[in-house]
């Protein structure tokens, strides 16, 4: 059975001008964020999602995690309709968001990480171990005792995976995990979403990085402007560089390092 | 259940590290307290003993009236700033993919907030005793009473501003309306009686001004849960409608959030 199936979905976000906006230029109107989307992620399957900024990848790793609804069609995780059955989909999801500082910044990495475990309910005498473990995967050993409020970008965002797989979910989201990391952290996250997929977690990552993509990826989605252009499967040995060709094919973006050649 | 109270161990310890660790946060509180202690004190001797609303001391009537309408206010404040807070740094968002329900994650929030307010009320009420000399003659039981049924209605009003906060990101609206309306109708510095009659209807509306009253008459005049029976009945019916009414809207606010893509929105 498909872990995730997403079903001919559908997402508009609505923007309507503030009160008193005859001082302002803002307009009303509406993005389609995502139209008619349909595809289905199976156990143990990494799923990378490329495409332009705006193509709907957040919005897509967003409606799986319950942190928005779709406007019709119908997302379901584990068998458990996000819409309907919202609690049962966030207990088998994990999401390690873009954004960064997510966290309360007068608490340490241990004690963020303790708090939002103890909100997901991993039971308490295993709360420590693995919280360790999971600081040692992200390369937080160090670091965690320090208050958040003191880290670089980069240690937020590892603690931000570390968060997302501390509850040990099935099915783990990553909106471009690796963006602000260095090149030694990312190989490791790298070797470490493959062991995960092994160990039979479902991973959907979004991304720009093709290299990223060719180094973890089972299959790989295209968006484009809210639309799947493409689902296809990532052979082992498909380099960054012909993912790379083939987005630009895809997408009919001009790529801007072929013209500088 | 072990559950939930793990999860309210989490919220409270989350909530007193960031307290302690804002170092300067509990001396410039316990100064207020002091300062403001200070100014009723001296108010009430200028007005003289001859001012006895409702036949009690008038700096009793100050200390008891101005620390319920505080706790209300701060308790309600503490619950909006922690949402504002958590939309402006993106934990919002991510609080609501956790495994712990919504309503749940409120409630839990709540009471972590008002055990910080409840604190700085005794502190308040403390301090006027022992430094102020404020004669009190408290019932024990009454003032539990008093509290408990009050606690649920400010948690109701904390939900409404969290709510919307949420809805509208004007949850700073409704403690507009909690500092200035309710201030002047509650009966905090003087007795409602001296309104207007058409006021003094609409005090008598408002959930506070009943806490205001029933704390006063079991604090100071230490009179019992019997005798107090109608305040206290009115202050459960408050309680009663106004909780799953703030809960309901609070739902439907963090569900049409979802729906619009605004939950960060601030």
């Amino acid at each position: 059975m498909d872990r995730i199936v997403f079903e001919s979905v559908l997402k508009i976000f609505r923007h309507r001008p503030a009160l008193f906006n005859w001082l302002g230029r803002e307009r009303g109107g509406e993005t389609i964020a995502l139209k008619d989307v349909s595809f289905s992620a199976a156990r143990a399957e990494v799923l990378v999602f490329l495409g332009p900024n705006g193509s709907g990848k957040t919005t897509a790793l967003k409606l799986i995690s319950t942190m928005l609804l779709p406007d019709a069609g119908s997302v379901r995780v584990g068998g458990f309709d996000a819409r309907r059955n919202a609690g049962e989909v966030r207990r088998q999801v994990g999401i390690a968001v873009a954004a960064e500082r997510s966290f309360f910044p007068r608490l340490s990495a241990r004690e963020n990480l303790d708090f939002f475990a103890a909100l997901d309910e991993v039971p308490r005498c295993e709360r420590a171990q693995r919280i360790n473990e999971v600081l040692q995967d992200t390369g937080l050993e160090e670091q965690a005792d320090t208050l958040v409020m003191k880290f670089s970008s980069g240690m937020y965002q590892r603690l931000g995976i570390a968060r997302a797989l501390v509850k040990r979910p099935s099915v783990l989201l990553l909106d471009e995990p690796t963006r602000s990391l260095d090149a030694a952290t990312t190989a490791h996250f790298w070797a470490t979403i493959r062991a995960l997929a092994r160990q039979e977690t479902t991973v959907l990552l979004a991304t720009h990085n093709f290299a990223e993509a060719a180094a973890v990826a089972d299959r790989l989605l295209l968006l484009h402007r809210g639309e799947l252009l493409a689902d296809r499967p990532v052979s082992g040995g498909e380099s960054a560089e012909v993912l790379r060709s083939y987005y630009f094919r895809m997408t009919g973006e001009v790529d801007e390092a072929v013209l500088k050649r | 259940m072990t559950s939930t109270l793990d999860k309210l161990h989490a919220i409270l310890r989350r909530d007193l590290l960031t307290a302690i660790r804002h170092r300067s946060g509990f001396v410039v509180a316990l100064v207020g307290v002091f300062t403001e202690l200070a100014a009723f004190y001296f108010l009430s001797r200028a007005i003289g003993p001859g001012f006895r609303p409702g036949g009690v001391e008038y700096f009793p009537f100050l200390l008891v009236g101005t620390g319920i309408y505080t706790f209300f206010v701060m308790s309600a404040q503490s619950f909006l700033s922690a949402v504002q807070e958590a939309q402006q740094t993106g934990t919002l968002e991510v609080l609501m993919t956790t495994s712990t329900a919504p309503a749940e994650l409120v409630i839990l929030s709540s009471i972590s907030a008002f055990a910080g307010n409840l604190v700085n009320l005794l502190v308040y009420l403390f301090a006027g005793v022992a430094v102020f000399r404020a004669s009190i003659h408290a019932n024990f039981f009454s003032c539990a009473a008093v509290l408990v049924l009050s606690l649920a209605i400010a948690l109701a009003l904390g939900i409404a501003a969290a709510t919307l906060q949420v809805a509208f990101q004007k949850g700073s609206a409704v403690l507009w309306l909690l500092g200035s309306g309710l201030w002047f109708l509650s009966g905090t510095m003087f007795p409602i009686q001296s309104l207007p009659r058409p006021l003094e209807l609409l005090a008598r509306a408002v959930p506070l001004t009943y806490a205001v009253d029933g704390m006063r008459r079991a604090l100071i005049e230490g009179q019992s849960m019997i005798a107090m029976t109608g305040t206290l009945a009115v202050l459960a019916g408050f309680g009663v409608v106004l909780l799953p009414l703030a809960l309901a809207g609070l739902s439907l606010s963090l569900r049409r959030a979802r729906q619009n893509g605004t939950l960060s929105f601030y």
